[in-house]
């Protein structure tokens, strides 16, 4: 690649950072206000995430008596795992900066790092609501391994790399195949899993502040103004880089395969635009949904590995 | 003067010399002498690595040495990477040594007898020599005084538990059941092929029918496989690891099982030339199980040592399905593949090495600090022992597989050569179709848990609030055991970031193989990772960059738009509640308590409650003791009738023994006639 | 002297040490076997003597020296000391009677043939081809001793497996060297020894020299 193209390649990983960051929190919003809607309620309005981000930045920041630097350093790590992926997905174009580092497995591990940050926070604060939480959250998450990695497994047959920009160019260059059984069968693994890692319904009730039925909730209880501000954002930019990611994966109509300007632009309004379609039809089936028991999840899960190892049968045999 | 020659000399000079100074010494001296005297062995074994990874062919024969024959040594690339591996966990836990082993005040320390001192470098040394061994007898001869020394040091503490001896018996027992395996399958190879030296095996390795060779093989899989610590054969690992000096737990773990895996490939891969598809299939297999096993036991244990004995057994299964899925690609025909995964398999033996001797040797720390071995009794560590705790977390980070440690890479690589099985267009058979898909559902399923159990180790042992005094007490570890598990934490650092650069080498390991010659899967790595044949390319150096850019980033972000404002530390909120206290904190056990319900048929879980009323009235509850005990299931399952089938046997044979003098020379007599009448009539 | 005059001498000890030890199975009376014994001392210290003479072998003229006084002298009249303090005078009642004894040797005998054939084909001449002798006696000798309730007994037939495997040294490779043949005869005048006086405790302990008497040992 030429200085040139490196720097304009550069310049748009910046550009996908920023417009998740900054739609992060508008997506959260958004959710929230369909699903008030939808209930009846009129709402806090779209805006609400960032007014609360804004509120809790100005906040002071506390720290429990007998934390250790864990629980200082979890925000962070966690929020730079996310603006991490948010430049190395490709959102907007396939084309990278530098290769190597958009790798699935590698995206996937990276998610789990701030996962497992949080959750090391919660243990580190002594309590039994974020031992609970983190003991709850580790759970999920090694069940939910197998169907990512099957998952990754049968997008990447097609392709023959699981490297995510070969699988988006290759998606955008046979649209077709995003018909063909093992896309589907992937596809509905994908959404379990978006829901597992997300912490959304019916794995994780977001808004619950009933200990029973926490889960991320508990590993945050003892933050309080710019960490908590940074889980918070770090927990939107999660939630919409796993829309983004499956979005891209089978519908990646509109992304950049070039730098140019125009296509750039074109690649930023169709990742808002899907993104904003699924945030939205995820509300509405989470009006729908209650919370499953935390014993009743591995068997979503099981269900989701179902599919998953259906998926690759299907790339196999059906190749 | 080879750089060979150098390391071996210094090995086996090291060795004996060291161990008759370090027994002739005064106790206060011993320590440091041990442990310098067992680092420089380590490092004689790095410069032999070293120069047998290098490419050049040595051998050396010495004639008369062995009873049976002659030693004879050889060291290829195949040797070289573990007499690297065993060379440079010796450094560290030579070094670590000298401060685990010095006494405490007024507390004599039972590994700083002079025969574990002793014994420590002489263990080193015959592991060291197991790698260049060139002929069964030496062969042997090595892995039987391997097995010794090492049974001698798991001893060390016979006095202080009686779990100790209990853990002697077993691996005792199963060593030389293995070694038993190991020799029948090597002599009765031998005798078929003609000759005992390696090269007269390989040559004579075509020769033989193919039912020969898989019970060559097979005898070869159960000896070694129990020496690496596969299901069902890995019984002794959690019992004898935990009751090991530290040290010596780190060595046994992270250099002795790799010694199994590399009997393994050579015998297997080398000597044979390969084989059948089957072989593969059932290496493949029992890594499967091996690994999920010892995950899953090992996120529901609580005593951190068996904790991480199980992680080995786990390791060691996922470096088996790379084995096996090298074989059953090579039996296939798909070489490039098949030396991608063989690569996998290599470098999880070296990440492995080095993170399991930063955890060992931190347990160790942890032990000698606190006394404690329970992690349900442990915690706050990391405000009394920060840098134990930080290398500790390293260590962590590799075993979880997490970037940006050390396992993630070698597992990205399996991985790798797992999913490029099939390609569009190429029709797969059904076997490779069913079986590669479970193997990277075990393999994801033993991430997934794997995470779980290290967040427990991490986050239950050391962090939040001391759950006893021993721990609430604990105190820093001397200088020496710090540098120790710094040594090895930063070779954890070095694999992490920079893999490609035992790429070049690992390529040239594989060249030793038949079946992957000139594959060098790893040939264009350089700061990324690059499988040649397939396409796929992940940068660890790159990732971890991008990481600490991006925290940089947001830290400098945070700072412009929330101030730098110190935090206040104020009391934990913990919905209200009263007063904290230690108690109300999470513990190992009910943090595994989720898995173990999800787990529930395959663990089985035994529990026992115990409610102690008041005196005065039976419905008021004093207190309330629960315990629960995750017993190994396939150990229960497989082990008692086996040995009470032995027992059997041996009730019956005392009948054999009525005390008549006369029956027993009558034994002896037709013994002698049968022989003689089997040698005339075949003659 | 001639060959065909050596040959025929070899052939007659050789059976004549084969008879002595078929007669050791079939009389019953101690005394007698004690002299049997000797007498096959005298024998084997003459094959020595002829094979020397045939080679020139000044070694041999040892050896059979060394034979004659340790089997022929010393050995009988450690065991006539042992039969004397015994005051048993007759094997009685072995385990396998005399009849099926005879058998028995007969179809050693046999088998010692067939085992020789090897042996004999690998470097034939006229005393190798007598090996089944030394082969049969030492079948014998065992069978002597697994067989007998006697200490007496079993001592004598572990002498006769000695016996037996020394003339089997003889004809196969003209003796072994001195040095082995000395520690052997050592080895074999210990364990008499040695038998001696575990004969005469047994005597104390049960009253009788019955090997039997020892089953009461076991747990």
């Amino acid at each position: 690649m030429s200085a040139q193209e490196t720097v304009f390649a550069v310049a748009a990983a910046g550009i996908q950072v920023a417009v998740v960051v900054m739609g992060a929190p508008y997506l959260t919003g958004l959710m929230r206000q369909v699903r008030a809607r939808m209930e009846g309620r009129a709402g806090a309005g779209v805006g609400q995430p960032v007014r609360d981000l804004r509120k809790l930045f100005h906040k002071e920041a506390t720290r429990p008596e007998g934390t250790s630097v864990v629980f200082v350093a979890a925000p962070l790590v966690m929020l730079a795992s996310a603006v991490f992926l948010a430049a190395v997905i490709p959102f907007v174009t396939t084309v990278a900066a530098v290769g190597g580092v958009s790798d699935l497995f590698a995206v996937v591990a990276v998610l789990l790092l701030g996962t497992v940050a949080l959750a090391l926070a919660g243990l580190d604060t002594g309590t039994a609501f974020g031992g609970i939480g983190a003991s709850r959250e580790v759970t999920i998450v090694a069940l939910v391994e197998p169907t990512i990695l099957l998952a990754i497994f049968a997008l990447s047959v097609r392709v023959g790399s699981s490297d995510l920009a070969d699988i988006v160019a290759g998606t955008l260059a046979s649209p077709a195949h995003v018909l063909s059984p093992a896309s589907l069968l992937a596809a509905v693994a994908f959404a379990v899993v978006i829901i597992a890692e997300a912490g959304r319904l019916p794995v994780d009730n977001p808004s619950t502040h009933l200990e029973l039925t926490m889960v991320h909730e508990a590993m945050v209880l003892e933050y309080s103004g710019r960490d908590l501000a940074m889980v918070e954002l770090a927990a939107s930019m999660r939630l919409a880089l796993l829309l983004g990611l499956g979005v891209n994966l089978f519908a990646p109509w509109g992304v950049a395969t070039t730098l140019a300007p125009l296509a750039l632009l074109l690649g930023i309004v169709m990742l808002i635009v899907k993104v904003a379609l699924v945030g939205v039809a995820l509300a509405v089936l989470e009006v729908f949904m209650a919370k499953l028991r935390l014993f009743r999840v591995p068997e979503l899960l099981a269900g989701s590995l179902l599919f998953a190892l259906l998926a690759v049968a299907a790339s196999y045999f059906l190749a | 003067m080879t750089l060979v020659d150098v390391g071996l000399a210094l090995v086996a000079g090291g060795a004996l010399a060291g161990a008759l100074v370090i027994a002739l010494i005064p106790r206060h001296v011993r320590p440091l002498i041990s442990g310098l005297v067992t680092a420089g062995v380590g490092v004689g074994g790095v410069l032999a690595g070293v120069g047998g990874l290098s490419g050049a062919a040595w051998t050396r024969v010495a004639p008369g040495l062995l009873p049976l024959g002659e030693a004879r040594l050889s060291v290829d690339a195949l040797s070289g990477v573990f007499l690297l591996l065993v060379g440079a966990v010796a450094i560290a836990a030579g070094i670590y040594g000298i401060g685990y082993t010095a006494d405490a005040p007024h507390h004599e320390n039972p590994a700083g007898s002079r025969t574990t001192q002793a014994t420590v470098p002489l263990f080193v040394a015959s592991m060291l020599f197991v790698p260049a061994a060139a002929s069964v007898t030496t062969l042997l001869v090595v892995w039987e005084l391997m097995a010794l020394t090492s049974l001698v040091l798991v001893l060390t503490e016979h006095r202080l538990r009686p779990s100790v001896r209990d853990a002697g018996l077993w691996y005792g027992g199963m060593t030389h059941a293995g070694l038993v395996a190991i020799m029948t399958g090597l002599v009765v190879f031998a005798a078929d092929a003609g000759g005992e030296t390696f090269e007269a095996l390989r040559a004579g390795a075509a020769d033989l029918s193919p039912a020969m060779r898989s019970t060559v093989f097979v005898l070869v899989l159960i000896g070694f496989g129990a020496k690496a610590g596969l299901v069902p054969l890995h019984v002794w690992l959690p019992r004898a690891h935990p009751e090991a000096p530290s040290h010596v737990s780190a060595l046994m773990s992270a250099a002795m099982v790799a010694l199994g895996i590399y009997g393994l490939i050579r015998v297997g891969f080398d000597l044979l030339g390969g084989g059948p598809r089957w072989w593969g299939l059932l290496v493949l297999t029992i890594g499967a199980v091996s690994a999920l096993f010892g995950v899953l036991q090992a996120s529901v244990a609580t005593d951190l040592k068996r904790l991480l004995a199980y992680s080995t057994t786990e390791n060691v299964g996922l470096m088996a399905i790379g084995i096996g899925a090298a074989g059953v690609f090579a039996a296939d025909g798909n070489r490039a593949l098949a030396g991608v995964l063989m690569a996998a398999a290599l470098l999880h033996a070296l990440n492995h090495a080095a993170f399991k001797t930063v955890l060992f040797l931190g347990a160790g720390s942890v032990l000698r600090a606190t006394g404690l071995r329970d992690l349900d009794a442990l915690g706050g560590l990391v405000r009394r022992m920060p840098l134990t705790t930080a290398l500790f977390g390293i260590g962590a980070l590799g075993a979880a597989a997490l970037p940006p440690g050390n396992g993630f890479v070698s597992e990205w690589v399996l991985l790798q050569g797992l999913i490029h099985s099939v390609s569009e267009g190429v029709a797969a058979s059904p076997v490779v179709a069913v079986s590669i898909p479970v193997a990277v559902g075990v393999v994801a399923l033993t991430a997934g848990l794997g995470v779980a159990t290290f967040v427990k180790a991490f986050g239950v042992g050391f962090l939040a609030q001391p759950r006893s005094t021993a721990a609430a007490t604990a105190i820093e570890s001397p200088m020496p055991m710090r540098v120790g598990m710094g040594v090895a934490a930063a070779s954890c650092a070095v694999l992490a970031v920079a893999p490609a650069l035992v790429g070049g080498s690992l390529d040239r390991v594989l060249n030793v193989l038949p079946e992957v010659r000139d594959t060098a899967p790893l040939a264009d790595s350089a700061v990324t990772l690059r499988l040649a044949g397939i396409q796929g390319s992940m940068s660890p150096l790159l990732i971890t960059v991008g990481l600490v850019l991006s925290a940089v980033l947001v830290a400098v972000v945070v700072r412009r738009l929330a101030g730098s404002a110190p935090r206040r530390v104020v009391g934990v909120w913990a919905n209200g509640g009263p007063e904290r206290n230690s108690r109300q904190e999470l513990t190992a056990t009910s943090f595994a308590e989720p898995l173990t319900r999800v787990f529930d048929d395959v663990l089985r879980p035994e529990h026992d409650i115990d409610v102690t009323p008041y005196a005065e009235s039976a419905y008021l509850i004093e207190s309330v003791t629960f315990r629960q005990r995750v017993p190994d299931r396939l150990e229960a399952a497989m082990y008692p009738p086996l040995l009470a089938t032995v027992e059997s046997w041996g009730r019956w044979s005392r009948r054999l023994a009525n005390g008549r003098v006369h029956r027993y020379l009558a034994y002896g007599f037709i013994g002698l006639l049968v022989a003689l009448i089997v040698v005339a009539v075949t003659s | 002297m001639s060959a065909a005059v050596s040959t025929q001498l070899l052939d007659v000890i050789s059976g004549a040490i084969l008879l002595t030890a078929v007669l050791t199975l079939w009389r019953r009376d101690l005394a007698a076997i004690i002299r049997l014994l000797a007498i096959q001392g005298v024998l084997i210290a003459g094959l020595a003597l002829l094979l020397g003479i045939n080679e020139h072998n000044t070694e041999l003229y040892l050896a059979a020296l060394g034979v004659l006084i340790l089997k022929a002298i010393v050995l009988p009249t450690i065991l006539r000391r042992v039969l004397a303090d015994s005051g048993e005078v007759r094997e009685t009642a072995p385990l396998v009677n005399v009849t099926s004894s005879l058998l028995a040797a007969a179809g050693l005998t046999l088998l010692a043939y067939v085992l020789s054939g090897p042996l004999v084909a690998l470097a034939p001449s006229a005393a190798t081809r007598a090996l089944p002798v030394g082969i049969a006696v030492v079948l014998l000798g065992f069978f002597m001793l697994v067989t007998r309730r006697r200490a007496l007994s079993q001592v004598i037939g572990f002498l006769l497996l000695d016996n037996g495997i020394t003339t089997t040294a003889f004809l196969a490779t003209s003796g072994v060297p001195l040095v082995v043949e000395l520690g052997v005869s050592l080895d074999v005048l210990l364990v008499v020894l040695v038998l001696q006086i575990v004969a005469a405790r047994m005597r104390m302990a049960f009253g009788s020299t019955d090997l039997d008497g020892l089953s009461g040992l076991r747990d």
